[in-house]
């Protein structure tokens, strides 16, 4: 796997913790692969909506990666939801093509940004950087969140 | 990760193999509800996300056939009027069996076998084709201030100047390959708007030139180059322009419009507050929940399960040298502490035992989940209306067990949509309703899991057996008309009975019960049914809990050591000789107020006995309890089975062996066969009093219930 330079949080050097929502199992799998290069963290992963918000409550991550097709909740609601509850949290809504309305719904509803499926980890990793603007900061090789 | 990107995709691609068998399964599941609820749009769209998630899936993977063939279906189902089409559950059956096939040739690396069949019937399901791949390469070029702003926007954007903002014109370009413009659009707007209030938008969200560029009246307080930071996405805008429309009129920004502070403040206030309350220990604690569940290989759990089983041998030759240490030296001290370390070590060894046996337990619901489809393609076949009941799926049950069962299982719940149920017409005739039901059902009984299939059907009918029966050859009139309806009953799982085709007609249980029952016999499981005419057969399988350790009761018999499960004992009774009575050829035994069949493994009565007097185990097989005489008790002890070879050992009288921890080595009886092999022996051979199962069986058996290794002299 392509190797990145690690994105860690500016305020304190931490890698930065996400949860992951989607009903496949693979797909969080995938994700997650992708993540840990990134130097980030997996903190909490969701298979449906609802467990979606539960978890953001638990774990409070930086960056939510939420599916938009799922059973008990879509991931439309539960982005706007989550928004609704903690404005400040930054959902990158992760979908196929055909999806472009979801999309759009969740954006307006909240939703900071979209990358497309099959994630492509170099496509993911310049959205999390942009994402995160300034509370992220990309450590160089030598002293890296030390 | 270190990983090679071949050796991660393929470890990518092993896992979708696992996790898309429960997509498929999904896909079956939903396309029966679909096909009792026809264009029912809540089932619609969930077989559009389970299609969807297999499509994207398997596109990770580079599996580019599934993944089109995916892709089609879900477009088309996307389609408006699609999912009131009658053959959407149809498509989506064949759908979750071509995508199965295709799986396991990509997974053996076959030849992928051909979508076109299933690709023309998907195509059918859409009225109007989709001919939407009309995607322009062309970059529209932007056209700066090309937009006329009505004059509403035109006082707004007046008002923002005299409010202190200034009021710029942003222009982006849409990059070409962004595969859904009109998300990224959206996304664009977004960040415009957190730099403040947008006065305009064009080209309109629906327009053809949307996807291409978009330009904003937006009112400020930041420069421009915080502007284009802001909305140069990567993969999105291709090209950001900042113009200066009007400036601000009231040079001092002192006044910050509440608009812009509006979306800036939450992102700086507020969250560092927030997620800097997710202290450490909490983050570590997230990421142990992380990797819950393990996929491990069923050989290697079978592996320690065995080391446990040694174990528990170790165990007993421990306490045997215990035992032998205490004789020696009844008022050792360190006597006492040898009994706690053992108690301590027993204790341990026990729960060891349980959570390994845990591991191994999975619900129910993993072999139940498949007859849905089952019983639907069967019912169709001949010609029924069947709903399938599922209950108890969360009962858990040893894998190997149910694994074992899925064949036998399938076959009763074969049997009972096809021959139990009657045809919708019959049914309406008898005043019943034309939907056959099929209940399968399981529970934990005791230290056994029960399994049932019943069926509302026509029943069995004892008498047509009974008159088979005697027709086969199988009995004479006047034993067939002893036998309770219990036994008749039970005749179907003989060999010969079951193999005579006409059967089939006349029974309608006929085909293969045999197979059923040698499979259960194997698991050391046991099948019995109940029947009413008109109303419904029922097949219960009682399965043990695990195939690997037994609790079992050790004795005695012609000096050979024997065990049986403890769970068949009822009671150990004494008795004497002289209750043993003979009737009609039976030997059976009067224990207080009840009359038990008797089971003699050893020497047959008449002969001189050492004593009159006669241990006696009280065992339920089945539905029936008998009494079994022994010579002499030995103890209980938890056995772990060791499976005995079929080449070295054949009969089906004992499951099993084990070794006891002074190494001898002590057989475990099948009951259910025992039995049996008295009922088969007892009309035509009980009149020779040759009730002495082991002894007077063929030499062939005599040999191999002698034991292996280490038997007595």
């Amino acid at each position: 796997m392509e190797q990145f330079a690690p994105v860690k949080r500016s305020k304190d050097g931490q890698a930065v913790r996400y949860l992951i929502v989607d009903d496949s199992v693979f797909a969080r799998k995938n994700l997650a692969r992708m993540i840990e290069s990134f130097g980030g963290q997996v903190a909490a992963e969701a298979g449906d909506g609802l467990t979606a918000i539960s978890e953001f409550d638990r774990t409070h991550p930086d960056i939510v990666l939420m599916d938009i097709t799922m059973p008990q909740m879509e991931g439309i609601e539960a982005a706007e939801r989550i928004v609704q509850q903690h404005p400040e949290a930054r959902i990158v809504m992760v979908s196929s093509v055909g999806y472009q309305e979801n999309i759009v719904a969740a954006l307006q509803r909240g939703a900071r940004h979209f990358v497309q499926k099959p994630v492509k980890p170099e496509v993911l990793y310049e959205v999390i950087k942009y994402v995160l603007g300034e509370d992220g900061a990309v450590a160089n090789a030598a002293g890296a969140g030390a | 990760m270190t990983n090679s990107p071949d050796e991660r995709g393929a470890e990518l691609r092993d896992l979708f193999y696992e996790t898309s068998q429960e997509l498929l399964q999904a896909l079956n599941d939903e396309a029966l509800k679909l096909e009792k609820r026809p264009g029912d749009e809540e089932i619609v769209r969930s077989v559009r996300r389970t299609v969807h998630t297999l499509k994207g899936d398997s596109a990770a993977c580079g599996l580019r056939e599934l993944s089109e063939l995916a892709h089609q279906f879900e477009d088309a189902l996307s389609m408006e009027g699609a999912a009131a089409h009658a053959a959407v559950a149809d498509i989506a059956f064949a759908a979750a069996d071509l995508f199965s096939e295709m799986i396991a040739a990509y997974r053996k690396g076959h030849k992928l076998p051909s979508t076109k069949k299933l690709s023309k019937r998907i195509e059918e399901l859409t009225s109007t084709p989709a001919a939407k791949k009309s995607r322009k390469k062309k970059s529209a070029s932007l056209n700066k201030h090309a937009a006329d702003w009505t004059e509403y926007e035109k006082l707004a954007m007046l008002q923002a100047q005299a409010n202190g903002q200034d009021v710029l014109h942003v222009a982006v370009k849409i990059d070409p390959h962004c595969a859904m413009p009109i998300a990224g659009r959206q996304l664009i707007q977004n960040a415009v708007a957190s730099m403040g209030p947008v006065l305009a938008v064009r080209p309109d969200a629906k327009s053809a030139a949307a996807s291409k560029h978009v330009e904003f009246v937006l009112a400020s307080v930041q420069t421009p180059q915080q502007i284009i930071a802001k909305c140069k996405i990567p993969t999105i805008a291709e090209e950001v322009t900042v113009d200066l429309l009007y400036q601000a009129t009231s040079a001092g920004a002192q006044a910050v419009p509440d608009l812009t502070s509006d979306s800036k403040e939450p992102e700086a206030g507020k969250e560092p507050g927030i997620s800097s309350a997710a202290p450490q220990s909490e983050s570590q604690f997230a990421a142990s929940t992380l990797e819950n569940i393990l996929r491990v290989e069923a050989s290697r759990i079978d592996s320690v399960l065995n080391l446990v089983g040694e174990l528990i041998i170790g165990k007993s030759m421990l306490q045997q040298a215990l035992n032998d240490f205490a004789k020696r030296y009844p008022k050792d001290l360190l006597r006492g502490k040898f009994a706690d370390a053992m108690a301590f070590q027993a204790r341990v060894l026990n729960d060891l035992q349980r959570s390994v046996m845990k591991i191994r337990m999975v619900p129910v619901d993993q072999l139940f989940r498949r007859f849905p489809r089952m019983v639907r393609d069967v019912a169709r076949q001949c010609g029924r209306e069947v709903d399938l009941a599922l209950s108890g799926q969360e009962t858990d049950l040893d894998k190997g067990i149910l694994d074992a069962i899925a064949e036998p299982l399938t076959h009763l719940v074969r049997n009972a949509v096809s021959h139990g149920i009657e045809s919708p017409e019959e049914r309406r005739k008898l005043g019943k309703s034309p939907h056959g039901t099929v209940r399968l059902n399981a529970y934990h009984q005791g230290n056994q899991v029960v399994v049932e299939v019943s069926d509302d059907g026509r029943g069995i009918d004892v008498q047509k057996i009974r008159s088979k029966a005697i027709e086969l050859g199988l009995m004479t009139a006047e034993d067939a008309a002893q036998l309770t309806e219990t036994e008749t009953l039970n005749l179907i799982f003989r060999p010969g009975f079951s193999t005579a085709e006409q059967v089939t007609e006349v029974s309608g249980r006929g085909v293969g019960m045999d197979v059923v029952q040698s499979v259960l016999q194997r698991l050391k499981a046991s099948v019995s049914l109940e029947t009413r005419p008109g109303q419904g057969t029922t097949f219960r399988l009682k399965l043990p809990l695990t195939l690997a350790i037994i609790k079992a009761l050790l004795f005695w018999v012609e000096q050979r050591l024997y065990a049986i499960p403890l769970n068949a004992v009822l009671e150990i009774a004494r008795t004497v000789e002289t209750e043993v009575h003979q009737v009609d050829n039976y030997e059976v035994l009067q224990l207080r107020n009840q009359v038990l069949p008797v089971l003699r493994l050893g020497r047959p009565a008449g002969e001189p006995g050492r004593s009159s007097k006669l241990f006696v185990l009280v065992i339920t097989v089945g539905e029936r309890k008998y009494g079994l005489i022994v010579d002499a008790l030995e103890g209980e002890e938890e056995l772990v089975i060791k499976a005995l070879d079929d080449h070295t050992f054949s009969t089906d009288l004992v499951s099993g062996a084990s070794i006891l921890g002074d190494g001898r080595v002590v057989l475990i009886l099948n009951l259910s066969a025992v039995v049996e092999h008295v009922a088969h022996l007892r009309p035509q051979e009980m009149g020779r009093a040759g009730s002495g199962l082991l002894l007077t069986h063929t030499d062939r058996t005599r040999l191999a219930l002698t034991p292996p290794v280490g038997g007595q002299a």
